[in-house]
Formats: C-alpha cells, structure tokens, sequence
C-alpha cells in the first residue's frame, strides 16, 4: 500500500466519522466539533494532493487558508451555542428553529 | 466624438436620476426641473448622434474575455430609436410637471423615469448581446417599479408583478440565446451571430430563433403573453405613454427586426412571426372595441398596432415594420399622453362617465383627434404612410389570407378609434363632471407631439437612406422617399385598405341601423370582454406554479442532520457515476 493510499483511507475515514456526527447529532457544540473532524478530513485530503501532484506549497498554504475559516466556524458557531444556551436554556438544534415562515 | 455622444446620451438620463433621487422628496419644484433639463438635454444629444451613424463599433469596452467586448454600434436603426426614446422621454417628463403635481415621492418617479430613458437607448445601441440582455432587464426593472408607483393599490401592485413576470420570462429566453451564440461562435457580438448564424447546427438555430420570438412577443406584449400591458395601466400616464406604448414595448420589435437576417431562414420562422402578428393585431382590436376604460382601450390598439409591426417583420419588410414603429410611438405617446390629461382633469378612466368634454377641453380634443386620425390611417397623418406601407409589403411578400385578415384589422381599428373619440369628446354628457383645462406644460408636449404626428413621415427618405446604409445584414433596398410615398399613393392596395377604413367610419356612424348586426356579433364581444380565455390561462398556470410551490415546501425542513442526508446522498450518486464512467 502506497503513502498515498493509507492517507486517502485515512481522508475518507476522518471524514467519514464527521458525516456520521452531522447526521445524528441534535446537540449544537457536537454538531460544531463534527463539522471540525469533517473540515480536519478536508484538510489532509489536500496536502496528500498536494504531495501527490508535486504542487507542496500549493497543497499547504490552501491548508493553512482552510485552517484560519475554519476557526472562524469554530470561533462563531460556539459563541453562538453559548449564547443559545444561555438566552433559550437548550442546545437541541430542532428546539432552536424559531425562524419558522 | 461618436463615442461621447452614445455615453452622454445613456448617461445623461441616469446622471439625472442620480440628481433627482439626491434632490429629496422635499423639494418638488426642484426635482420637476432636474428631470427636465435632463431629459432634454439626453433628447438634444440622441438627435446630433443621428449625423453620425455608421455601421461600425463607436465605442469599446473591453470586459475581459469572459464577457466579450461590450459594444455600441450607432446604426441607423439604433439611432433613430434612440432618438425616439429619448424625445418621448423628454416630452413625458414634461407633461409630468403638470400630471404629478403634487404627487408624494416624485423622486422615485423621475429617478426611474430617467433610468428607463437611459436604458432604453442602451439597449437600442449595443452590439452586444449580453448587454442586450442587461438592459432588456433594466427597462422590465423600471417598467415594474413604475406600474406599481402607487404601491398602496392592490391592483397596480399586482399589474406591476404581472408585467414582470411575463417580461423577465422573456428575457431569460434572450439569455439563454445568448450563451448558445457564446457557446457555438465564441463572440457575444450581434454582428457575429449575424454574420456566422450558417455555422451553428440547423436544430440549434431553430431553438435559438423561436425563443428570441418568444422573448420579443412577451415585451411586446404579442399573443399570448398580451395580457400584462392591460394590466400595466395602473401606471401614470406619463409612463403608460413613455413605456407602454412608445419605447419599451417595441424592444420586442426591435429585437425580432435586428436578428432577422440570421433567422430569416428557419423553417417556418417566418410564418410563425407572421401568424403572431395576425392574431395579435386582430384580437386586440377586437379587445379595443368593446374595452369601457379608456386607457385599456389605447392599451389593446397598441398590442394590435405592434402585431402590425410584427407581421411586417414576418413578411420581410422590416423597413415598413421599422418606420410604423417610429409613427406610432408618436401618435401613440399623443393619444396617451391626450388621453392622460382628460383624465387628469375628470378623475375618473371609465369612458361611460365622460362624453361632451370636447367643448370644455377643446385644445385636448383637437391634438387627440389628430393622434385617432393617425391610428385609424387616415391620410396625410404619420399613421397612413406607415401602415399602409406595411399593408402593400403584406400583399407583395406574404400570403394572401394573412393579407386579408390585417386589412380586416384596419377596420376595427377604425371602428374602435371613432367610437373612442365620440364617446369621450362628442355626444350628450353622461356624468356631471367637474373639468378643469389642461395645463401649459400637458399642452406644450402635446402639441409637439400633434406636430410630430402631422410630419415624421416626411423623415421616410432619410430613414430608409439610413437603415439601408447602415444595416449590412439586412440586404436592405429601400427606395427614395419621394418614390415610397409615390407608391402609397398609387398603389390600389392603399385604396382598398381605405375603403376598409372608411367601412369602419361608417359602421360606427350607421350603429343603430346596425344594431341588428352588432346583437348577433354578441357573443364574440363577449369573449373579447373576457380577454379570450387567455386572463384565465394566465391565472391557472400562476395558480399551478403557486400549488407546486407549496407542495415542494415539504422538502425544506431546516433540520441540520435532514440536509447533511441530502448532500450524502448526492454524494453517493455523483460517485457511482463516476465509478460507471470509469
């Protein structure tokens, strides 16, 4: 089994648990944390491209721009939680949905 | 120098309604002056572009290559459109001094007034096809905003949203349009499309040409997509006769006569172009006739009036086509514009209430009946010269029953013009109505336009010079003007259309001898008073968009995990397909 391969099982199983998360959670800091092991997924799927297409710094620095989004998700989606939480006293996503038009 | 004037005169609207909209609401004499000045001097420019037409790209924007270069081509038929726009515009902006005094929130009026102006002649001046469309889209935009301008009334609210609905359903035609030309030739440019249309495939052409047909009947409100200009009289005056009947509804027109050369040869293109004209201007007519609101009334003449254009484009005379479309804005924006300043002064659009007002209004009445004159085609008027051209180019190049039922169509049209004008001017006053005169400025602009009505036809020369020399597409010959009008004049098709014409007079003269003949014509005036079924048409298919809304609203739960199971989903499919494919 080449490097190449492990890291891309390594991809799909990453992302795979972060899916899976998504789909069953109702909870909104799990469903944070999963989008993050999803978002981490992403990541090592794009430096293994990098690598394996010879574009390393290309592979990399994508990496690092996804990184800095991806805390901004991070950063809002638990301010968000913290503040639901303490203004609608539950965390259920569902619960939450008083947009309804 | 080309180049500035095309920029000046898109610009200067716009810039005005920059002005107007900063001047704010609270200063009215203002913003009636700003529109003005401006207006007229967009009116001043379009007219010295008019030396300088040429058949070659006056202005170049590179875009980059994505969009192609956006052109402006002043060409004869641009130009003289252009031209037509921008002096109705200035001439509406003036009668609106008087129509909307008073009136609250007359920045938006003019700002989008000015806007339409604008975009009006950009859409007339581009070579591209993509800024076609962009503009298409702006006059759609501005046509909405304004027949919805008392948006504290349910019904202009709901004519507004009618009208753009049906207009951008066309113009998502025209877009589409585009990109296949983009996809198959590489160039946005109407002279490429023009040039190369042999290259693309046969089927390809065919769907391109039936859907500009398409985009064209919908802004110029052709069967079946007719019903959104009734509607659209809820607007002001000012703008029913700026947009609805002088500029903005001729896009269609416009749009069908400059891709002609390259669709001329689809199979049954021609004769589709032809039939929707026939039953546009047959039916409308019919609709006129029995129409009570006086506005609905001019509404239905133009929709008839434009299907005459239409099916002098599907006959292949589009130089007829052309020059009727620049006598009717005339004749149409005076009517509209008369129209507008009778009802301005007896508040009330319902043509069973006036009647007599001819004696109280009598500057109204005389530049009204010259505009009815021109409609009807009575000689000497604009009107006459146009029509009965398109009439003799029907009876040389098309087929003969298309003939016979345009001839039929003059007719009515003159059956519906004398019965308007009798039963708003003349007989007894059925209604005490209070009358107040028009103003100086509603007199001024239709005046002008009484003027115009009574000799634009003596332009017949330098048009035809013009569209000859500078649309290398067409293949034009048009003869010296001088040998048109000859022609008009000896032809015996112009003697039997005025005998048709003369048949309406009198049927509407000799009514109640004839009210035998009208009890039995009953029910086809019944089926013209309810729009021929196509209201109801129209009504479903909303009412069926509407259902199939609500319906499919079951699929957007707004639940997280409910979505991320979609994009699984979609996620497995796109990856088994590219597993079969591999």
């Amino acid at each position: 089994m080449s490097t190449l391969e492990i890291l891309m099982a390594g991809v799909i199983a990453i992302i795979g648990i972060g899916l899976y998360g998504l789909l069953i959670t109702r909870n909104l800091i799990k469903v944070v944390v999963a989008l993050q092991i999803l978002v981490k997924g992403a990541l090592l799927a794009l430096v293994a491209a990098g690598e394996a297409s010879g574009q390393v710094n290309l592979g990399q620095s994508l990496a690092i721009t996804v990184i800095v989004a991806d805390t901004v998700v991070a950063v809002v989606g638990l301010a968000l939680a913290v503040q639901a939480k303490r203004l609608l006293g539950t965390l259920d996503v569902d619960a939450l949905s008083t947009l309804k038009g | 120098m080309t180049d500035w004037l095309i920029v000046l005169t898109i610009g200067l609207p716009w810039l005005g309604a920059l002005a107007v909209w900063l001047t704010g609401d609270d200063r009215p004499d203002q913003q009636h002056r700003l529109a003005v000045i401006f207006s007229v001097l967009a009116g001043i420019t379009a007219l010295l572009l008019i030396p300088s037409t040429s058949d070659s790209v006056a202005l170049r924007i590179d875009v980059g290559s994505v969009f192609g270069d956006f052109t402006f081509v002043p060409d004869g038929l641009g130009v003289f459109l252009a031209a037509v726009a921008t002096v109705v515009g200035c001439l509406a902006v003036v009668f609106a001094v008087d129509y909307m005094d008073g009136e609250k929130q007359l920045g938006r009026f003019y700002s989008f007034v000015l806007l339409f102006i604008g975009a009006m002649v950009g859409l007339v001046l581009t070579g591209s096809i993509l800024l076609l469309f962009i503009f298409w889209e702006i006059t759609a935009l501005t046509s909405y905003a304004l027949i919805s301008f008392h948006n504290d009334d349910p019904k202009a609210v709901a004519g507004g949203i009618k009208a753009l609905v049906m207009t951008s359903f066309g113009g998502v035609g025209m877009l589409i349009g585009g990109l296949i030309v983009y996809a198959y030739l590489g160039d946005y440019q109407i002279s490429t499309l023009l040039s190369r249309a042999d290259e693309l495939p046969s089927g390809v052409l065919a769907a391109l040409a039936f859907g500009f047909l398409i985009a064209a009947a919908a802004k110029s409100a052709q069967v079946p997509f007719h019903t959104w200009l009734p509607g659209a009289m809820e607007a002001p005056t000012p703008v029913s006769a700026l947009i609805h009947a002088a500029t903005m509804v001729n896009g269609g027109v416009y749009v069908l006569a400059r891709f002609y050369p390259a669709f001329e040869g689809v199979n049954g293109w021609t004769t589709a172009v032809t039939v929707v004209g026939l039953v546009s201007a047959l039916m409308a007519a019919l609709m006129a006739l029995v129409a009570t609101d006086l506005k609905r009334v001019l509404a239905y003449s133009t929709v008839s009036q434009l299907g005459y254009m239409v099916y002098a484009i599907g006959v292949g005379d589009i130089f007829a086509s052309q020059f009727h479309l620049l006598s009717h804005a005339v004749f149409k924006a005076l009517l509209f514009l008369s129209a507008g300043a009778v009802i301005h002064s007896v508040g009330t659009r319902d043509m069973r209430e006036m009647g007599g007002l001819g004696k109280q209004m009598p500057f109204v009445r005389n530049v009204f009946v010259v505009g009815s004159l021109a409609l009807a085609g009575l000689p000497i008027l604009n009107g006459f010269w146009s029509k009965e051209l398109i009439l003799e180019g029907g009876l040389h190049d098309g087929p003969v029953w298309a003939y016979i039922g345009m001839v039929i169509g003059a007719g009515i049209t003159a059956l519906y013009t004398f019965r308007m004008v009798w039963l708003v001017f003349y007989s007894e006053p059925r209604a005490k109505l209070h009358v107040h005169p028009a103003g100086q400025m509603m007199r001024l602009s239709t005046g002008i336009l009484a003027a115009g009505t009574a000799t634009t036809w003596l332009l017949i020369g330098l048009f035809g010079e013009l569209l000859e020399d500078t649309l290398p597409f067409h293949h034009l010959h048009v003869e010296a003007g001088t040998t048109l009008l000859g022609d008009v004049l000896t032809a015996p098709a112009t003697y039997l259309a005025l005998g048709v014409v003369a048949l309406g007079l009198l049927a509407w003269w000799f009514r109640d001898l004839l009210s035998g003949v009208a009890a039995s014509l009953r029910p086809i005036g019944d089926a013209a008073a309810a729009d021929f079924g196509f209201e109801w048409l129209n009504r479903r298919v909303a009412l069926w968009v509407t259902t199939a809304g609500e319906s499919l609203r079951t699929f957007q739960t707004g639940s997280v995990n409910w979505n991320v199971a979609g994009i699984v989903g979609a996620l497995i499919v796109v990856l088994v397909i590219l597993a079969l494919g591999a």
